[in-house]
């Protein structure tokens, strides 16, 4: 008969038994107590991955960079094809130049005339990205700076270029950013030059769709798409990419921000914004003063309500 | 002196404990942030399959159940659920190793495929009784087959590298025990 040769041993069956049924125990309430307190658990994790992964960093930083050097070597294998390449956009990039420094004179111009203070609390903090997320299935990188350098759970991210992700959940020394690629995330966006607004949607694909568009035919595939700042978690205005049509007439944005070399982020210190509590009251004329000056004497009617306090006999 | 047989013992266990360290770091590696069409094989279960299959006695429960929860921290995903799966799956496996000695290796591959494929079930079971927002269905599957494609090549080079293999029927240690 075929038995595990451990039960064989008949003292030690049942008591690896009982240890097993605890494990097994363990680990469901463990999962349990995630779902019905998951903040606490995932603070709890946080600041797991906060102690554990700073401490990897020399390890693996230097694998990384020959893994990105194995990259770079690879490409010299088209080495001219990349040079003539890099030759026809330099070329492009010099008439773009032209055209930006031209309007940064006359940008200049304009602001001097105009004394406009650009929004200054748009400041900002730049990190290194410690590591990935470790799974196919959720998008997310960990930065080296968190509570410590003041960054807070919900402010936007970007690389040089565009919108890379949220914060979401920020340990002692890390932080980790939820990309816009990840399937949770949802940022509200505007499409230019249409001002359409919609919901930028991942999905776990390179480039997440646009849902919730207003008039989908005033979409145009290369149209810019933006941070529309709803919400208020994001600021406005912030770089997203561009949009793209794919073969079955949906929308997805070609991401801007260079999600294969992600190396160093810049969080936005955004702050939260005046809040406008309520609509607007009527606007009424200023309330008489209260009667005080209605003295029996003069037993007439009270003179009008707009003025009274000023002409009393 | 260390007796040969905890020694043998006890260094399958470091090997399978860096093994899976290193898969876990290669992961967490920052290469590249951009998600991929093709989700690729969960290496760490493929071990863990693989190893229970192959010798149980080198892979105890507990390391199981701790490399697994460590995974679920890491990787994001809820904590404890996973873990307690794979070790309720190997488990089982490991009680129907013995019995499963005098199969031929594509028996071997499609018992640990079978199995993998129902941890990866119930754990979508669960993620949806729980409510708990996962990934679709699609690149799952996907995973999965890759993960099953992953294990004829794994187990063939765990066996031509460090000598991992099944026991055979009625086979004896060194000291004339039975395995």
């Amino acid at each position: 008969m075929a038995r595990n040769r451990i039960n064989d041993q008949d003292y030690r069956g049942p008591v690896r038994r009982i240890l097993m049924a605890c494990l097994c125990l363990g680990l469901g309430l463990t999962f349990l107590i995630w779902r019905i307190d998951s903040p606490r658990v995932e603070r709890f994790r946080t600041a797991f991955i906060d102690r554990v992964v700073p401490s990897m960093d020399w390890a693996m930083v230097p694998l990384a960079k020959v893994a990105g050097m194995i990259d770079t070597f690879q490409s010299y294998a088209r080495i001219y094809e990349q040079n003539q390449e890099l030759r026809r956009e330099l070329q492009q990039m010099k008439a773009w130049k032209e055209a930006a420094v031209q309007l940064e004179q006359q940008n200049a111009k304009l602001l001097a005339q105009n004394q406009v203070r650009l929004d200054p609390k748009l400041t900002s903090v730049s990190g290194v990205v410690l590591s990935d997320s470790g799974s196919p299935f959720s998008q997310s990188v960990l930065l080296n700076i968190g509570a410590r350098d003041g960054i807070v759970d919900g402010w936007a991210t970007m690389d040089g270029l565009g919108l890379v992700g949220r914060i979401s959940g920020v340990g002692q020394n890390t932080a980790r950013v939820l990309l816009l690629t990840d399937a949770s995330s949802r940022v509200p966006v505007t499409i230019q030059p249409s001002g359409q607004k919609a919901m930028l949607v991942g999905d776990n694909s390179a480039t997440p769709p646009l849902e919730f568009l207003q008039s989908p035919e005033q979409v145009r595939p290369d149209d810019r798409v933006v941070s529309s700042g709803d919400g208020g978690v994001f600021p406005a205005g912030v770089l997203v990419g561009t949009v793209v049509q794919t073969r079955d007439k949906r929308f997805r944005v070609l991401l801007s921000a260079d999600y294969a070399r992600l190396e160093f982020v810049r969080v936005l210190r955004s702050h939260p914004e005046e809040k406008i509590e309520g609509a607007g009251a009527l606007i009424a004329p200023p309330e008489p003063p209260v009667i005080p000056l209605v003295f029996p004497d003069t037993s007439g009617a009270a003179p009008p309500a707009v003025d009274s306090g000023a002409g009393n006999g | 002196m260390v007796d040969p047989r905890t020694a043998a013992r006890l260094s399958y266990r470091a090997l399978f404990l860096v093994l899976a360290l290193a898969d876990l770091f290669v992961r967490l590696m920052p290469l590249s942030a951009l998600p991929s069409d093709w989700p690729g094989p969960d290496v760490l279960v493929c071990l863990t399959v693989l190893w229970v299959q192959r010798r149980p006695d080198y892979l105890p429960s507990f390391m199981i159940a701790a490399l697994f929860l460590l995974d679920d921290l890491m990787t994001m995903r809820p904590p404890g659920l996973w873990a307690l799966i794979v070790l309720i799956g190997t488990e089982i496996l490991r009680v129907r190793e013995a019995g499963m000695r005098d199969l031929p290796f594509w028996g071997e591959w499609l018992a640990g495929g079978a199995f993998m494929a129902a941890m990866v079930l119930t754990y979508q079971f669960f993620l949806t009784l729980f409510m708990v927002p996962g990934v679709s269905l699609g690149p799952v599957l996907l995973n999965l087959f890759a993960t099953i494609a992953l294990y004829p090549p794994l187990a063939l080079g765990l066996q031509w590298l460090v000598g991992l293999r099944r026991t055979a029927t009625g086979e004896v240690d060194a000291l004339g025990q039975r395995l």
